[in-house]
């Protein structure tokens, strides 16, 4: 009696622990797909050159703030060098904003402050700010994004 | 053993139901701190019904976000009134969930089979908070998007998830109308699912597994009376319900919602804060190196869900847990106090 009664819950046993499996297998892939669904692809990051101005056109000392396909960016010229920043904190993602008095820029958020070169110098930064390449041909400027 | 005659005779359906709702509750749930966990569920059916009356009129693009939450603010007849209070039940939840849990912690009431009820709980209080983050960020305006963007990237700091968490979050690398929509299908219909599966279970919980023993030890647990869960304690819940209403209803009286400018992905407010309930954290991270912070802040939750487990094993050990939950409590409710007074109070 008690050897068929083993059997059976030997038998019984794995049945359900295939079922379980085949069950957790089944829907576990289902929801992976799922969420592959809900998860965005990258998209590839297209670079162009963008013309910005006439070098004249760009103040001196200031920071021009400027949207260029998504890309929120602050170019600032200083005497004949110009510079281009991301304008996104590298912090958590607020925006800068030029400080001119203090030649700094400075994020809102948590008080975060990069020097004029773009480097983290003051608050939680991790990083300095991204930069985008800057092109002259002849009195045109063009920035790479 | 005697076997008594409803033993042996099945009760009906109608008999079980009578019994369940006569059960006798023990008087200790008349002192205000065990009314605690009354409170957030009748501010809940508040909040579900003034948040599905709202839906009628808001429009999660964001586009017309804004101006969808300005007329419910300002032109809508009685539109102030169901956002202020949905606003102020919010508020007034996550206050009373965390007074129910000070109140849980100190009493240690998640002993003796209450594990359930405390993983339960936590799970509601966590899944209040993205309530309270996905509805801030459905208001749109700038302090509230800007306030998304922190909290987005933040949730993309941490460490393993973080990135596939940041772009399932904004469905896409940056903050865009995917990003309103998901947080308003999150808001109204995936997180309300969640909590009431939540709230169902950690009630079932209370009522299947019993309330929790009074005082800190088994011993020293005084001999107290019971009172039928209907009508008494029906009618106490009731009397909390009508006190609620009529302070909710005062409160957005006097002080009705009010609404910043529109968002602009442009120009950060100045004054980006999130709610008072993450200002805390808010400032946690500012305070300390991010990634020590963050994983600060991981550790805890990781802590604060397994606590019944770890006070089972030390007070096995020996360890005199009510002067440890003292402690801690007193010491949590200290930090919490000054971290969020710290952020909200900008000098």
């Amino acid at each position: 009696m008690g050897v068929i009664h083993d059997n059976l819950s030997r038998r019984k046993f794995l049945s359900s622990a295939f079922m379980t499996l085949g069950l957790s297998f089944g829907l576990g892939t289902l929801f992976i797909r799922f969420g592959q669904f809900l998860t965005p692809e990258k998209k590839e990051k297209r670079i162009g050159e963008v013309l910005i101005g006439n070098f004249t056109d760009i103040p001196d000392g200031a920071a021009t703030p400027l949207e260029i396909s998504g890309n929120k960016i602050l170019v600032v010229r200083s005497k004949d060098r110009i510079t281009a920043f991301s304008r996104i904190c590298t912090d958590l993602g607020c925006l800068v904003s030029w400080d001119a008095a203090r030649e700094q820029f400075i994020c809102p958020c948590h008080q975060g402050v990069y020097d004029k070169n773009g480097k983290n110098i003051a608050g939680p930064p991790p990083r300095p700010l991204d930069r985008f390449e800057i092109l002259a041909k002849g009195e045109n400027v063009y920035i790479r994004v | 053993m005697a076997i008594t005659i409803e033993e042996v005779k099945e009760k009906s359906l109608k008999d079980k139901i009578i019994d369940y709702i006569q059960e006798d509750v023990p008087d200790h749930l008349y002192t205000w701190p065990y009314t605690l966990g009354a409170i957030p569920l009748v501010l809940f059916a508040i909040l579900l019904i003034t948040g599905i009356l709202m839906t009628f009129y808001y429009i999660p693009y964001p586009d017309r976000a804004y101006e969808s939450v300005r007329d419910i603010t300002y032109s809508i007849y009685l539109g102030w009134f169901i956002r202020g209070m949905h606003k102020l039940a919010v508020n007034l939840m996550i206050l009373s969930l965390l007074l129910h849990m000070v109140r849980v912690f100190i009493t240690r009431a998640y002993k003796d089979n209450g594990e359930v009820k405390w993983l339960l709980g936590a799970g509601i209080f966590f899944t209040s908070l993205a309530f309270g983050f996905t509805g801030y960020s459905l208001v749109y305006d700038n302090v509230s998007y800007w306030g998304m963007v922190v909290v987005t990237n933040m949730a993309g700091e941490l460490p393993v998830v973080g990135k596939t968490l940041l772009l399932l979050l904004r469905g896409g690398e940056e903050v865009s109308e995917f990003t309103l929509i998901r947080l308003y299908d999150l808001h109204t219909k995936l997180l309300p699912l969640l909590i009431i599966v939540l709230i169902t279970g950690h009630i079932l919980a209370v009522r299947l597994l019993g309330f929790a023993k009074l005082g800190t030890d088994l011993k020293s647990v005084p001999t107290e009376g019971m009172h039928k869960f209907f009508p008494e304690h029906a009618m106490e819940v009731g009397l909390i319900s009508i006190c609620l209403l009529i302070f909710i209803v005062d409160i957005v009286m006097l002080f009705p919602p009010t609404l910043g400018t529109a968002a602009n992905p442009l120009e950060v407010a100045s004054n980006v804060s999130p709610p008072w309930y993450f200002s805390a954290v808010y400032k946690w991270i500012t305070i300390v190196p991010r990634d020590a912070g963050l994983f600060a802040v991981m550790l805890f939750i990781i802590l604060f869900f397994a606590y019944p487990y770890i006070d089972r094993f030390l007070s096995k050990r020996g360890t005199d847990m009510w002067r440890v939950n003292i402690t801690i409590s007193a010491a949590a409710v200290i930090v919490f106090t000054i971290l969020t007074l710290w952020e909200i109070v900008r000098v």
